[in-house]
């Protein structure tokens, strides 16, 4: 069996400019961040990423220029304010937003799951996020012949990579979310073409075995795994960490000035050579451990 | 965002947030089934404050996932696990969730935005020409998705200004009442919006137009300050609204002592 575990710039090179990135994690929660901060790294160039709800790993790729169009829902830091160089970014017109609601976005995801030509759903009729696709007619307004309802048909959305984040591997791909709180993560493994995951820890395939229903995704729908402990931060990993408040903090208050923030960015986000050193210079780690919940 | 000192209600022994947490609780039905979005504060307490007096069986998806939540402390993100805590399931699939939201399940949803127009349509999105933005906000997210979805809709807004209450909003994000009248219905879509509270007043909606209406005046509100807070013209009926009515000792106490020690609902207000 090829054994399926790398180091994270090794599985991050693979991921060619102008790629489409299925981004997983919610907001503030389980996202893949150490993959995105080698993408900064790396210097990806004009990349597109769908992500559902998301803030910081989007306001990091607008920070460096790495991407030019991004599929979402909401893109923002929630209690810590807007994303900023997003924000500057799109009024800048720089990259450009493809804007849905999460249910039409995820409907759109479950078409290309099932390789069908569109999902229906009642979201977004009589609002203008219809009107924003009248062109391309990805999503659309339609009357169902047998019942006469309206419904929003949803076309399928190609994504060449998905990039998630979970608590166990094994080196065949097998891979574990514990316990399995992923709100669109399934649906961007499942319409991806290739996914790469990174994880909390190594396990034995032997213990994958013993415990079978709680695998998350089989080896056959992952490309290639990384360990990167803490490699959710500074979003949360649920019952291992919490997301980091402080760096939440310092981050958005760096934001607010244009032109030091790319110091600030460089000194904090980009030079740390490892993940571990990253997590060192920022104060991340044991800090954020959750207890019982 | 910070926990921010808010005013205190003239007459009242509360403040502001408060007041409208406890007002907004009081607009729940006991057969509320809710859950919530990011930055909401003010709902998230007024569901755990309607579950500790009139509403025992209302149900409430903390984050949409956490069910019958009963966290210790509210989080910075309305959004994130911690918010979970106490839940009898943690709802993990979004085929469960949408299937409760599109099959009516739930049948309340709670949203604000940038900008609410006078049919209760709200905009997250962008402020100005979409293409040109003025300013890129950060989306709508389910908006566009639960107002179609779920029948009773309420608004909430801690900053009432002509500037959030706008007569049209830039980019509807999500639906209220449409352009008004019988616009919902004809599109085949249940209820509408039954209540926006804001930081001064309790707006309504007509019967018929389903234009927002001053419903009660907050203590030291008057009609003109709100309608001089407000961007669209406000139906002048001869009768003056009546005041928003007094939290009880019993509700502060269970807000400040049980429900929300930690004033997290203070971090909607500037």
């Amino acid at each position: 069996m090829r054994d399926k575990v790398h180091d994270l710039s090794t599985v991050v090179a693979t991921i060619p400019d102008g790629a489409v990135i299925g981004l997983g994690g919610l907001s503030m929660n389980s996202v893949p961040m150490a993959l995105v901060r080698e993408i900064v790294r790396q210097g990806k160039k004009n990349l597109t990423v769908v992500a559902l709800v998301a803030g910081m790993p989007i306001d990091w790729l607008a920070a460096v220029g790495a991407v030019e169009r991004v599929i979402t829902g909401l893109v923002s830091l929630e209690g810590f304010g807007l994303a900023q160089n997003f924000r500057r970014a799109v009024q800048g017109g720089s990259i450009a937003i493809e804007e849905y609601s999460e249910h039409l976005l995820i409907c759109r995801l479950q078409a290309q799951s099932h390789r069908l030509p569109f999902v229906p759903t009642r979201a977004g009729l009589g609002t203008d996020i219809l009107k924003l696709h009248s062109h391309s007619r990805a999503v659309r307004e339609e009357i169902d012949p047998v019942t006469g309802e309206s419904y929003v048909a949803c076309s399928r959305l190609p994504v060449d990579i998905a990039l998630v984040h979970c608590h166990e591997v094994d080196r065949l791909g097998n891979a574990r979310v514990n316990p399995k709180l992923i709100w669109m993560d399934n649906e961007l493994v499942n319409a991806a073409d290739r996914t790469i995951v990174s994880s909390e820890s190594i396990i034995g395939t032997d213990e994958f075995r013993s415990e079978p229903w709680r695998t998350t995704y089989p080896s056959f729908m992952t490309e290639s795994v990384t360990c990167v402990p803490w490699g959710a931060l500074p979003t949360s990993m649920f019952q291992v960490y919490s997301h980091a408040s402080g760096f939440y903090e310092r981050y958005s208050r760096a934001c607010e000035d244009e032109r030091t923030f790319i110091t600030f960015f460089n000194k904090y986000i980009v030079e740390p050579e490892t993940w571990q050193d990253f997590l060192r210079v920022n104060n991340l780690g044991e800090l954020h451990k959750q207890n019982e919940n | 965002m910070k926990i921010n000192d808010t005013p205190q209600v003239p007459g009242y022994d509360c403040t502001i947030d408060e007041l409208m947490v406890v007002t907004f609780s009081r607009a729940l039905k006991p057969d509320t089934r809710a859950f919530n979005g990011a930055v909401s504060f003010i709902p998230a307490c007024g569901f755990m404050l309607a579950r500790a007096t009139h509403a025992p069986e209302l149900v409430w998806a903390a984050g949409s996932i956490g069910i019958d939540a009963s966290p210790t402390a509210i989080p910075e993100s309305t959004l994130s696990d911690g918010i979970w805590q106490g839940s009898t399931m943690l709802a993990n699939s979004p085929f469960d969730f949408w299937a409760h939201a599109q099959g009516a399940r739930y049948n309340t949803f709670s949203f604000r935005g940038a900008q609410i127009d006078k049919f209760g349509n709200v905009n997250n999105s962008v402020i100005g020409q979409y293409e040109s933005p003025k300013v890129r906000l950060a989306g709508g997210g389910g908006m566009a998705d639960l107002s179609v979805m779920i029948p009773r809709i309420m608004l909430w807004s801690t900053t009432h200004t002509p500037r959030t209450f706008v007569d049209r909003v830039d980019f509807r994000s999500g639906l209220g009442y449409g352009d008004g009248g019988d616009d919902r219905q004809r599109r085949g879509i249940a209820g509408g919006p039954v209540v926006c509270v804001t930081n001064l007043c309790v707006f309504g909606f007509h019967p018929v137009t389903k234009q927002m209406q001053i419903e009660t005046l907050h203590p030291g509100v008057s009609r003109s300050d709100v309608e001089s807070a407000t961007g669209f013209n406000l139906d002048s009926s001869e009768k003056v609204p009546p005041r928003t009515a007094r939290p009880s000792d019993e509700e502060i106490r269970l807000l400040r002592e049980v429900i929300d020690p930690g004033g997290a609902r203070k971090r909607e207000f500037a």
